[in-house]
């Protein structure tokens, strides 16, 4: 229960304190530029406000802990996170549990063995490659 | 031995009796699934046939789809990496697969930019028409047993109704639209394509064109995403924000004069792109044109919108450094 409020609190906090000093935070990267930059125009126009957007930045860091969790290389973490998109890094930070990961592998149960069978030779499903 | 035999006409009986009142069940579950009908327009336009025969294909080994799809799509677009460099990089052990956003975050990991197509077998059989292989994502299986699998479309028959994969163990495998489609649907019609910087899918819209350049900027660098952007132009003349992105790649790049074109032609395209504005009053004022400087930020400040206070606050200083 605690875990949860925490869960849910802690943002809100961080973003409590960070968004004074929100604009330096958004400021443009390029240095020496005061232009602003296109990820920032986008961002703009694309989250509906100043929370979500520190949702998005403090998402990166729970995904790489997430990474590790399911075994990946932590030295591969960094470099996998640092490709996603924002809004890529928030989702994987929110549902990666829920996250289809293609595999494609079937459990063997054998119930379910005998309905894929026929929704197979229906043409529903693809899973056994002898009822083609 | 006699009692097997015995006992197995009454299991065929029982199967025979079983497997109607089965379909009967799934369908219903399920939902029937039809053979997806093609739009009058792509029927039209399309070939009756198309098949692109250089697609190096990949096996996969074990969970590893993810990883061979990636490998076959990055290597059609002359990208030679191979599905051992690939699988650290994108299979999640935990999960035993790979997931969607690592998936395109990969893509761009090596220099190609991914772009979601939409989720129809019009635009998916048009990009192979185009000469590029889509990444499908695909759950073989019933929503309830998930056999989530990503294979590369690389084909199709619209005689026979068929589509052609890299699938799996299998190269140029034929699969019916309907089957295709069934599987396919449960991924809500899942799909991408990872072109160079400076090609773009057969059909695609300027926002997601840009938001798929914007991200890949990000993480490739301004250089390597400046060609995308100047296609981007060239493509949609009237996407403003596609000439404000150039106008910052150029910037950023050293091309001053070039960048300032680029967000006149910004402003041009949409008169009420106040960030554009703002940038051109900030470019100009940099370069000492005080008075272009001061209409274009009076334009950025005079637009009801976040951009409002960095606008006045650049008039206010444009006014300090003047007296």
């Amino acid at each position: 229960m605690m875990k949860k409020i925490c869960r849910y609190l802690s943002p809100l906090l961080i973003a409590a304190l960070v968004l004074g000093s929100l604009p330096v935070a958004a400021a443009p990267t390029s240095p020496g530029s005061g232009l602003v930059t296109t990820q920032d125009a986008l961002n703009v126009e694309r989250t509906q406000g100043d929370r979500e957007r520190i949702h998005e930045i403090l998402a990166r860091d729970d995904v790489q802990e997430q990474l590790v969790a399911q075994g990946v290389d932590p030295a591969e973490v960094e470099a996998r996170v640092a490709a996603l998109s924002d809004a890529e890094a928030a989702q994987m930070a929110d549902q990666l549990e829920q996250l289809p990961a293609g595999a494609s592998v079937v459990g063997a149960l054998f119930a379910v063995f005998v309905i894929l069978l026929v929704t197979d030779i229906l043409g529903l499903t693809n899973v056994f490659p002898f009822t083609r | 031995m006699m009692h097997c035999r015995d006992r197995q006409p009454h299991a065929r009986n029982a199967r025979a009796a079983g497997v109607p009142a089965l379909v009967l069940l799934l369908l219903t579950l399920v939902g029937c699934a039809s053979t997806p009908q093609l739009a009058e327009s792509t029927e039209r336009e399309l070939p009756r046939r198309a098949l692109l025969e250089d697609i190096p294909f990949h096996g996969q080994r074990d969970y590893q789809c993810g990883p061979a799809s990636l490998a076959m799509v990055l290597n059609a677009t002359g990208m030679p990496v191979d599905v051992d460099t690939l699988i650290p990089q994108v299979f999640l052990p935990g999960r035993e697969g790979s997931v969607q956003p690592e998936m395109l975050g990969t893509v761009r990991r090596h220099g190609r930019i991914p772009f979601r197509i939409e989720g129809s077998m019009d635009a998916l059989l048009t990009e192979i028409d185009a000469g590029h292989p889509v990444v499908v994502m695909q759950n073989l299986s019933l929503p309830a047993w998930p056999v989530w699998h990503y294979a590369v479309a690389i084909g199709f028959d619209l005689d026979e109704e068929t589509l052609i994969l890299h699938s799996g163990m299998e190269p140029e495998r034929v699969e019916s639209f309907k089957r295709f489609d069934a599987t396919w649907a449960r991924s809500d019609r899942w799909a991408f394509v990872a072109l160079p910087p400076g090609e773009f899918p057969a059909s695609t819209d300027a926002k997601t064109a840009l938001d798929a350049i914007a991200d890949f900027e990000r993480v490739q660098g301004v250089k390597t995403a400046l060609p995308a952007w100047e296609a981007l132009v060239d493509r949609q003349p009237g996407a403003a924000m596609g000439h404000f992105a150039l106008g910052n790649a150029r910037y950023a790049t050293g091309d001053t004069q070039g960048a300032m074109s680029a967000f006149e032609d910004a402003v041009k395209a949409d008169s009420e792109l106040a960030v554009a504005w703002l940038n051109l009053g900030l470019l100009q004022s940099e370069l000492g044109e005080g008075e272009k400087a001061r209409e274009a930020l009076q334009r950025a400040a005079s637009i009801p919108g976040p951009w409002q206070k960095q606008a006045r606050e650049a008039l206010d200083d444009l006014k300090m450094g003047g007296e």
